[in-house]
């Protein structure tokens, strides 16, 4: 996997390689894998034999990039490349040359993964835990304040959580504290700002609500959202104050419930190539000559549509809560088509 | 707002790190506009370091291929080793539209520095400018070429392996199928490694991976398309370029057959082993449980890459060795 590193690296100069590393070690401390595969990962990504000691049981395991055991002689760990993973618990890396430029992140990780699968670390919490209590619903207030006050978050300020995929292409980088959060759309990539921030974009990427350190689950949660929503390169980046409580409407909805009329809009955008533009000139512009207009098409034909839609829709898109529901529709519509996350970033190709 | 709601076997969870550090530099969906990128991202790194560690020497050749067009391939052979070897014709995996005669090769290298074999690796030319049937052709091109030089090769005629990888993994069949009908070179079997057989994207494994993994529905439909053009699916495709689609599978050299069971691949894979069982011929069949398209490529050190990985180097050496 150093091989592949260095192609990713190669080819997107911007990625973080650092955020692999951290993605792949969550992933392998979710699967609970046992020393040898912990120790394989880091061998693989270094591309050097890892080894693993602990001086209570005199137990001790090198693996190799290629996940064999290594029986050679052993180097003896230097200390630049060498982690202790609790009181009488070592890991190291062993190289020849200078430190590369992952070795420390893969050390940490490889430390941490190996203190939590001996059974003696899962109270310790690091950094990634904290951004992790603060994004979890169901964190209690004191864990928040606790995991908050690590990270240097104040309680009476506001932050927003902003959420990419691990090859989002960023221009400029906000500061602030950052981890990748495990979900179920795979590792996102989240980063802490104040409420008001300094401008920077990441494609795609999402930015959430503003909130107190309490409510950053929701934030986080917004910010899912909003990232899911994004289309590039049309639509980079979506901000969840645009939408509203809408997008916190949306984050909270159960996935299994039936949605009738977002499955009545995905029949009609099957039927009609023109009803995803429509709909969303309808949902953004106050009125159907706007909309109109927006779409560069006679406000009669615009006419017609509309009542394409009414028929294929079971509403009346334009009267009372009609809009409310054809903008709800149109939203879970695209949510649930989003490939925005299975997608790589071939604009950072170069040629 | 429905999320995939098609149940699926998970990936193992060694797997599903070496996925979250692969993505996006080998997206799981790959359309046409993405070929160029795939041709970049899937090029292979220079090989030579790798070369030497083994002690294999490495003869770049060129060979008429399809139609007496100019094929480049490059033999590789164990330093130390005497008299005629036995041989194994390789091609490559990338859809059929990306890679090069080195790509996934590291794995291979086992072959020649652990049991003596000759690698002949080709680069067949690649759809869409080369379409059906070029890649095949080529590839049987390939092995004609390699039959009739075994003496200036340091071939043993008797003894050549096809094998391939995923999109080489169907071209290796094919061109066992093609031997058998022309009355070829025989080879001595066939190393399907999660072969694509099947150009009409019809399994229920097909339809459970959509944009997960190295290697989904629309990345397959993007590369049959490629092949076939529209041809693709319908009843003009013949079964050296899709292999699936072979009626008979009788009289075919032995088959080793792997593949994840968490990948499109593997119910055309299994359904392929069970035809030639039942054809009366000689299949091994593998299948991984937790593992994504060539993880054994992506992610070797894994427990699951590993024993994948050892269990088709003993395949090869029972076939092959001395």
């Amino acid at each position: 996997m150093q091989e592949l590193l260095g192609r990713i690296a190669r080819l997107d100069p911007n990625s973080s390689l650092g955020l692999r590393v951290i993605a792949c070690f969550d992933e392998l401390i979710v699967g609970n894998v046992n020393t040898r595969a912990l120790l394989a990962a880091a061998a693989s990504l270094a591309g050097c034999t890892a080894g693993f000691r602990e001086s209570g049981s005199q137990a001790e395991m090198r693996v190799s990039p290629r996940g064999e055991i290594d029986r050679s002689q052993a180097l003896t760990p230097r200390d630049d490349l060498l982690a202790r993973a609790g009181d009488d618990m070592l890991v190291w890396l062993e190289r020849d040359e200078a430190p590369l430029a992952n070795d420390a992140i893969i050390l940490e990780r490889l430390a941490l993964a190996v203190r939590i699968r001996h059974g003696r670390g899962q109270r310790e919490i690091d950094n990634r835990r904290h951004l992790g209590v603060l994004t979890e619903r169901t964190s209690s207030v004191e864990e928040r304040l606790d995991a908050a006050g690590a990270l240097g978050l104040v309680a009476a300020r506001r932050y927003r959580i902003v959420a990419a995929p691990l090859f989002a292409v960023w221009e400029g980088r906000p500061s602030g504290p950052e981890d990748v959060i495990g979900t179920r759309f795979g590792p996102i990539h989240v980063v802490v700002v104040p409420e008001i921030f300094e401008p920077f974009r990441a494609a795609p990427g999402g930015i959430g609500i503003a909130a107190s350190v309490h409510g950053l689950d929701r934030s986080f949660r917004s910010a899912l959202v909003a990232l899911r929503l994004c289309d590039p390169p049309r639509e980079p980046m979506v901000v969840a104050d645009d939408y509203g409580g809408l997008i916190e409407l949306l984050a909270d909805a159960d996935d299994d419930a039936q949605h009738d009329y977002a499955d009545s809009l995905t029949l009609v955008a099957q039927q009609h190539p023109w009803a995803l533009e429509t709909v969303e000139a309808l949902v953004t512009t106050q009125t159907v000559r706007e909309a109109a207009r927006e779409l560069d098409i006679h406000h009669s034909t615009l006419q017609a549509r509309c009542d394409t839609l009414r028929t294929g829709l079971g509403f009346d898109p334009l009267q009372g809560f009609g809009r409310t529901r054809l903008g709800t529709a149109f939203l879970m519509h695209r949510l649930s088509r989003s490939t925005v996350l299975d997608m790589p970033a071939p604009a950072a190709v170069p040629g | 707002m429905t999320v995939n709601a098609v149940p699926r076997p998970g990936f193992d969870a060694e797997l599903r790190a070496g996925l979250a550090v692969v993505g996006g530099m080998f997206p799981p969906t790959i359309t046409p506009e993405l070929i160029d990128f795939m041709r970049l991202s899937y090029a292979s790194p220079p090989m030579n370091d790798l070369f030497r560690q083994h002690r294999i020497d490495v003869t770049d050749v060129v060979l008429p291929g399809y139609q007496g067009g100019d094929l480049t391939a490059a033999v590789l052979r164990p330093r130390d080793a005497q008299g005629p070897r036995p041989t194994v014709l390789y091609a490559h995996s990338g859809g059929l539209m990306f890679g090069d005669k080195f790509s996934g090769l590291d794995l291979v290298l086992d072959w020649v520095s652990d049991l003596g074999a000759i690698v002949v690796t080709v680069d067949y030319r690649l759809a869409p400018e080369f379409p059906d049937p070029y890649p095949w052709e080529d590839m049987y091109a390939a092995l004609e070429w390699v039959a009739a030089e075994a003496g200036n090769l340091g071939v043993r005629r008797d003894r050549i392996l096809v094998a391939g990888a995923s999109a080489g993994g169907g071209l290796a069949a094919g061109i066992a199928l093609a031997a058998r009908d022309r009355g070829g070179p025989r080879p001595c079997g066939q190393l399907l490694d999660y072969p694509m057989l099947d150009d009409r994207l019809i399994t229920a494994s097909t339809a459970q991976f959509d944009g997960i993994g190295v290697w989904d529905r629309v990345s397959n439909r993007t590369a049959w398309q490629a092949l076939l053009g529209d041809r693709r699916g319908g009843d003009d495709v013949s079964a050296y370029a899709a292999p699936a689609r072979a009626g008979d599978l009788s009289a075919l050299p032995p088959a080793f057959i792997d593949v994840g069971a968490a990948e499109i691949f593997r119910d055309e894979a299994i359904d392929y082993a069970g035809r030639i069982w039942a054809a009366g011929g000689d299949a091994e069949l593998h299948v991984w449980s937790g593992a994504f398209h060539a993880c054994d490529i992506f992610a070797p050190h894994t427990s699951v890459g590993r024993s994948m990985i050892r269990t088709r180097n003993a395949w090869v050496e029972k076939i092959l060795a001395d």
